[in-house]
């Protein structure tokens, strides 16, 4: 009774939370147990989708946004091009090795126990509404942090790119010659 | 900071070079570009400072890494020459890469910000993904890059994950800022410091998260291997130190335990594995193991010695590894079997009787690695075991030793193939950069061996 | 670089170029080289002896740190003061003369570039030991001359019974040598440092008779008498004698031999602390100087004479050392220097007329046929007898008055073994040079002069064995004694902490009759020798055909039966239930257990190399789930648990 008495008095924002979650959740089960590549893709934009989501409850817009445009939009919409250009559907490896799923279950279970106790046991700090800057998670402010405190970290984010970019298009251009085994 | 900009720059312009119809230019060119930015390290010498709102910390030790790295990547990258002759190849990408790997590299040695760390780590470990497929016709190599990715990719999640629990608990990405010995956020802190620890001994290939070694150090091409084996690890190595005696040394009591089972479980996985491998290769990513091993019982010791036992260890080690593979590289570009370079112990049977530089240098490195007294490997050993038994474990040095003895067994391996008699030698020319390369690294090894204090006066 | 680091260079300089060249660089370089290097040092010597003379300070020439091992600094330094160069003297001059006396004797020798390669090797070793600034380097030195003189011993390796000269005397060193090594590990910890300055500086604040003072000293004392022969490791030098002749002159003669005395002069603070341990030098001493007088009286073999002579007058060093008379004991290692390279010298340049015969049984008459080498020879036999004007006079009787005045039981011994130097050494040479020739008649055609590059030396050093003991003249003639007040300096801590030493007792009268006792003694074993081997032409017996005492004397009181019994039979048959039992019922299963077990470990540590990229992977995620248990399990339970009993309350 005491459950369901704490549901009758959760806020809207609690509710939605929950909501989110259990998409977030549904959606991550579903990328690694659904056998077909394009529902596993299907299922990751929505996990990305509900993430977002919980973004937006955390008062960062501009990383929901991000999030949405770049992952759910851009990179899924690759993976859904790879994935369909390979035609990979009939071919999809079973799971066929057990010891392996259990194994893996058991594994990670464990690491879930262990992280969601020691959370549990973590006094959580409390935000303070009176003192809260709303504008905290805003373009703005991630923008000028950005160009202050991180900037060299910012700057150098681009050698990171670029090391991604010269070492796709590296190993990504046809090569003459037979391959080797 | 200098070489950072610096390297980041010449990158960029070894790209253009790239352009070029001349590709005989890139190798010299990256070469000239790696010694400006050894120079430029030197620009902050006796001027400790810090840079960017606390994200880099410039002070001599860490310009005496950078100058390791820059230089333990000159005398890797030596051995690229003639690398245009293949006119597949495509020298622009793979040296400016090399560039960029270093500056993540330099930022692992010198952060101040778990940012800069995060940033350094993926910026030398994409490099290293790339260039592990370089040699894109030898399907292996595509599988260990491919493998190399999935798990790194793992492992970072692991260490991001670790950094935002870190943040979670202290409110900062600066190390050092503050001892934080635990209270009401222990359990965020804790779970920080296990998972920034597993996402950074991944990358040094600390058992049991070596799996990737031998499968990668096989696959990639012989000359990425020894840049894995070296910079990788001496960037990581100064990171984890970075990390464990700042902002985690008032957590000694909490990851100790955790560091000398890893130790333990490194120096018997990494040697036992080794003994019974037919690859040069595979026998090295085993030893490579063991060595981070030997290096992390350097971080149980007090902090005061450790940086010091850590770098005298990568320089030995690193030294041994470019001398160890350098011989792979010139021994096996003669002998390519289905299609593949020959990579076995066996290819170096008879190489005293072929070739007796190759042998002595091969043999030398051997040793070293081994930690035979009068090589430098022997005293970064002892400076290593030293530490430890500062603390008290002695538990551990006694593995250590034991291990030791078995590793005494595989690097003998080699040697005794290269002395033994064989009948039918094919000749092996070494062009005359290999050569002085070579001796760099021997007489450094020996050297090293004699004067240890040479280097460890430093700091 | 200063000049002093130069020194040892040049010997190192030439080793390298007739070792790394042997059989690569022609027989007429190879000389040129290696007596180049040898009298490079020397006069590199002579400059640095008057940059030394010029401001009269020690000098310490720090070349780099060598060492650091917690507070412990150990730097490769050179020291030079008085008691440093005047071995430079010795070990550079004696040294270059017999590099140019090798020139002639080895010139048939196929390993002639070796042979000089291993010179220079020893002069480096024996030069780093006497110039270290620390127990260190001398120690280095130590074993660097053992090794030398193990190299040299058996350079004709080709007999078996060489190489077993030369694995005897490696052995004897090495039992030694350990004493050496426990003696700086005991230093360290005393002092905690190697220095001598500084171990001298804070010995001086120690009482006499300090316990681990004694222990120190008695070690350090261990290694003297391996490398000096004193009882009971002397039974190798005799045996070293398997080596070519100039070795035998210059490492079992003149300089190795001799450092154990310099080690025992340079660390006099810490002896003249512990009068026990002197008193056991000056009876080892007297002991050593008696028993090896004593066998060298029946030896016919020209070499092993000289070389029982040496350990005799080694024993005459220590027991100078012994009653704290350390410019006496070293007198005398200069001028046995001296008489002793001019003695094996000479007799190296017998055996090479006499077309490599050493037994003097075989000998005779050679006056008349190699003169030069006879009258040297000659010299240096009044010199070792103690006949005064010549240099072992003035040493040997230095020594003997101040033995008298210590102990008159133990002068009455050192007595007795004069005597019996005295007659020895005419003995040896009576029958060598006098009488009729008792060779074959092939011998006979063949003796010759030796070439001049041989004769030079011998000259040189004669000319030395006459006047080098002028350097010291007893204070009762009124001369100044010049090696006295130039050593000085060494022995202001010895005086420091022992306001007696120095002193001297004896009336002029006393010394007078002891000198002349001792001159009268060794006029009398002339006399004696005389009578006996040129009046009656006694021909030397067979040893077999000895009786009685001579028989035991003969065959060295059968010391090496007895060591053979003593050490050599009971170590054999432990060593073969060592290797029976121990070895392979019980280590090799542990071995092969070992090795089994680790091949069992390796096929399940490569199990896992499966090559399934999400294997691995599961690995580390299981790998991951250990370590948060391992880290943060006991935490979390406890933290649980008190939950859990505060909500059941």
């Amino acid at each position: 009774m005491e459950t369901l008495e704490t549901i009758k008095n959760l806020t809207m924002t609690q509710w939605s939370f929950y909501a989110v979650s259990v998409l977030t959740l549904f959606g991550a089960l579903g990328t690694i147990l659904s056998k077909n590549p394009i529902h596993s893709v299907i299922y990751l934009i929505m996990t990305f989708f509900s993430l977002s989501a919980h973004y937006v409850l955390l008062n960062a817009q501009f990383l929901a946004a991000v999030n949405i445009v770049v992952y759910a939009g851009a990179i899924m919409v690759l993976f859904l091009f790879v994935v369909m250009f390979l035609n990979i559907k009939d071919e999809a490896p079973e799971l066929d090795n057990n010891k392996i799923v259990i194994g893996a279950s058991i594994v990670g279970g464990t690491i879930g126990v262990i992280l969601v106790a020691a959370i549990r046991l973590t006094e959580s700090q409390k935000i303070d509404p009176s003192t809260y800057q709303i504008k905290t998670g805003f373009i703005e402010t991630l923008g000028q942090l950005l160009y202050s405190k991180y900037l060299l970290p910012f700057e150098l984010v681009s050698v990171l790119f670029l090391i991604a970019m010269s070492g796709a298009v590296m190993l990504g251009r046809k090569e003459k010659g037979e391959r080797n085994f | 900071m200098y070489p950072i900009i610096s390297l980041s720059v010449t990158g960029l312009l070894t790209l253009f070079l790239g352009f070029s119809e001349n590709k005989k230019i890139v190798f010299p060119a990256s070469i000239a570009f790696l010694l400006i930015a050894l120079a430029t390290a030197f620009i902050d010498w006796n001027a400790p400072g810090f840079y960017f709102n606390d994200m880099l910390q410039v002070n001599n030790t860490s310009i005496v890494f950078w100058a390791i790295l820059i230089i333990s990547a000159i005398l890797i990258m030596g051995f690229s020459e003639g690398f245009e002759r293949f006119e597949f190849a495509q020298p622009a990408e793979y040296f400016a890469i090399v560039q960029f790997s270093l500056v993540g590299a330099i930022m692992m040695v010198s952060f101040k910000n778990l940012i800069m760390l995060f940033l350094g780590i993926e910026i030398l470990s994409v490099a290293m993904y790339v260039l592990t497929g370089a040699d894109k016709r030898n399907i292996r190599g595509n599988e260990a890059a491919l493998k190399y990715f999935l798990m790194g990719a793992f492992a970072t999640g692991i260490l991001l994950f670790g950094m935002a629990m870190f943040y979670g608990a202290t409110g900062t990405f600066n190390i050092g800022s503050g001892v934080f010995i635990g209270g009401d956020n222990s359990f965020f802190l804790w779970i920080g410091c296990t998972f920034m620890l597993i996402g950074m001994l991944f990358k040094v290939a600390a058992a049991p998260f070596h799996l990737w070694t031998p499968d990668v150090y096989e696959g990639a091409p012989t000359i990425f291997t020894a840049y894995m084996s070296t910079i990788v690890k001496t960037a990581g190595f100064v990171a984890l130190f970075k990390v464990l005696s700042t902002t985690f040394s008032g957590l000694q009591d909490f990851w100790w335990i955790m560091i000398a089972v890893l130790v333990t479980l490194s120096l018997m996985i990494g040697n036992i594995g080794a003994v019974s491998q037919n690859s040069f290769k595979r026998l090295m990513a085993y030893s490579s193991i063991s060595h981070a091993g030997f290096m992390l019982l350097a971080l149980l010791g007090d902090h005061e010695n450790a940086l010091g036992s850590i770098m005298f260890y990568s320089v030995v080690y690193t030294l041994a590894t470019i001398s160890a593979f350098g011989v792979l590289m010139v021994v096996s570009k003669e002998r390519i079997e289905k299609g593949r370079v020959y990579e076995q112990n066996d290819l170096f049977k008879g190489l005293a009787q072929n070739n007796g530089f190759l042998a002595t240098v091969l043999i030398i490195a051997m040793l070293s690695l081994a930690g035979i007294p009068l090589t430098g490997g022997f005293w970064g050993k002892f400076f290593v075991f030293r530490d430890a038994a500062s603390s008290g474990l002695f538990w551990v040095i006694i593995m250590a030793v034991l291990m030791s003895a078995i590793a005494i067994y595989y690097y003998f391996k080699p040697v005794l193939l290269s002395m033994s008699k064989k009948t039918s030698l094919e000749s092996i020319t070494i062009n005359p950069l290999a050569k002085f390369i070579f001796a760099i690294t021997t007489f450094g090894t020996i050297v090293l061996g004699i004067f240890p204090w040479i280097l460890r006066s430093l700091f | 670089m200063s000049l002093i680091a130069l020194i040892p260079l040049f010997p190192l300089i030439g080793f390298l170029i007739n070792g790394l060249g042997y059989k690569k660089i022609p027989k007429a370089i190879v000389a040129p080289v290696g007596i180049g290097a040898a009298l490079l040092s020397f006069i590199t010597t002579v400059l640095v002896y008057f940059q030394f003379k010029a401001d009269g300070q020690t000098i310490i020439q720090p070349l780099f740190d060598w060492i650091t091992v917690g507070g412990l600094n150990i730097s490769f330094a050179f020291q030079i003061d008085q008691l440093s160069i005047i071995m430079l003297f010795i070990i550079t001059g004696v040294g270059t003369l017999i590099h140019l006396y090798s020139k002639g004797y080895m010139s048939h020798d196929e390993g002639y570039g070796k042979f000089f390669a291993y010179l220079n090797l020893f002069l480096f070793s024996m030069l780093l030991l006497v110039m270290g600034a620390n127990y260190l380097i001398m120690f280095i030195g130590w074993e660097g001359v053992g090794l030398c003189s193990y190299l040299l011993i058996g350079f004709w390796n080709k007999r078996s019974d060489f190489g077993d000269a030369a694995r005897k005397a490696f052995i004897m060193n090495r039992v030694g040598d350990l004493g050496f090594l426990i003696g700086i590990f005991l230093i360290i910890r005393q002092f905690g440092t190697l220095e001598y300055l500084s171990v001298f500086e804070q010995a001086q604040g120690l009482e006499m008779g300090n316990i681990s003072i004694m222990f120190i000293t008695f070690c350090l004392f261990i290694g003297a008498m391996g490398k000096s022969a004193q009882i009971p490791l002397f039974t190798w030098l005799p045996d070293a004698m398997a080596g070519p002749t100039p070795v035998s002159a210059l490492i079992h003669a003149a300089t190795m031999v001799t450092s154990g005395i310099y080690m025992v002069v340079r660390s006099n603070v810490l002896y003249t602390l512990s009068p026990d341990t002197l008193e056991f030098i000056a009876w080892i001493g007297t002991l050593t100087a008696l028993l090896a007088a004593s066998i060298a009286l029946f030896q016919n073999d020209i070499k092993k004479v000289l070389a029982y002579s040496t350990v005799s007058q080694l024993g005459y060093m220590f027991i100078g050392l012994g009653v704290m008379a350390y410019t006496s004991g070293f007198f005398h290692v200069i001028t046995h220097a001296f008489f002793k390279a001019l003695l094996f010298l000479g007799a190296g340049s017998v055996i090479h007329a006499m077309s490599d015969e050493q037994d003097i049984s075989k000998m005779g008459g050679l006056w008349s046929k190699i003169k030069i080498t006879a009258a040297t020879f000659l010299i240096g036999t009044i010199a070792i007898s103690g006949l005064p004007p010549f240099a072992g006079f003035f040493s040997k009787d230095e020594i003997l008055a101040h033995v008298f005045e210590h102990n008159k039981a133990m002068w009455a011994l050192a007595m007795v073994g004069s005597f019996m130097t005295a007659f020895y050494m005419f003995r040896l040479f009576f029958l060598t040079f006098t009488g009729k020739f008792r060779g074959t008649k092939e011998q006979e055609d063949h003796l010759h002069e030796s070439p001049s590059s041989m004769t030079i030396p011998l000259i040189v050093l004669a000319g030395l064995s006459i006047v080098g003991g002028f350097i010291g003249f007893p204070e009762i003639f009124h001369l100044p004694h010049a090696l006295a007040d130039f050593l000085s300096p060494l022995y202001d801590g010895s005086r420091a902490v022992n306001p007696e030493f120095g002193l001297v007792h004896l009336s002029h009268s006393t010394e007078w009759m002891l000198m002349g006792f001792s001159v009268l003694l060794a006029a009398v074993a002339l006399g004696v020798a005389w009578f006996i081997y040129v009046k009656k032409e006694t021909q030397p017996a067979d040893p077999s055909q000895l009786g009685g005492i001579k028989k035991v004397l003969a065959d060295k009181y059968y010391l090496d039966e007895a060591y053979q019994i003593a050490f050599v039979k009971p170590v054999e048959k432990a060593s073969q239930f060592f290797y029976s039992t121990i070895d392979k019922k019980a280590i090799d299963r542990v071995v092969e257990g070992t090795g089994d077990l680790t091949s069992l470990l390796n096929r399940l540590s490569t199990k896992l190399q499966t090559g399934s990229t999400g294997f691995y992977i599961l690995v580390m995620s299981i790998a991951v789930a250990a370590i948060l248990i391992l880290n943060m399990g006991t935490e979390i339970a406890d933290q649980f648990f008190s939950i859990f009993n505060a909500q059941t309350k």
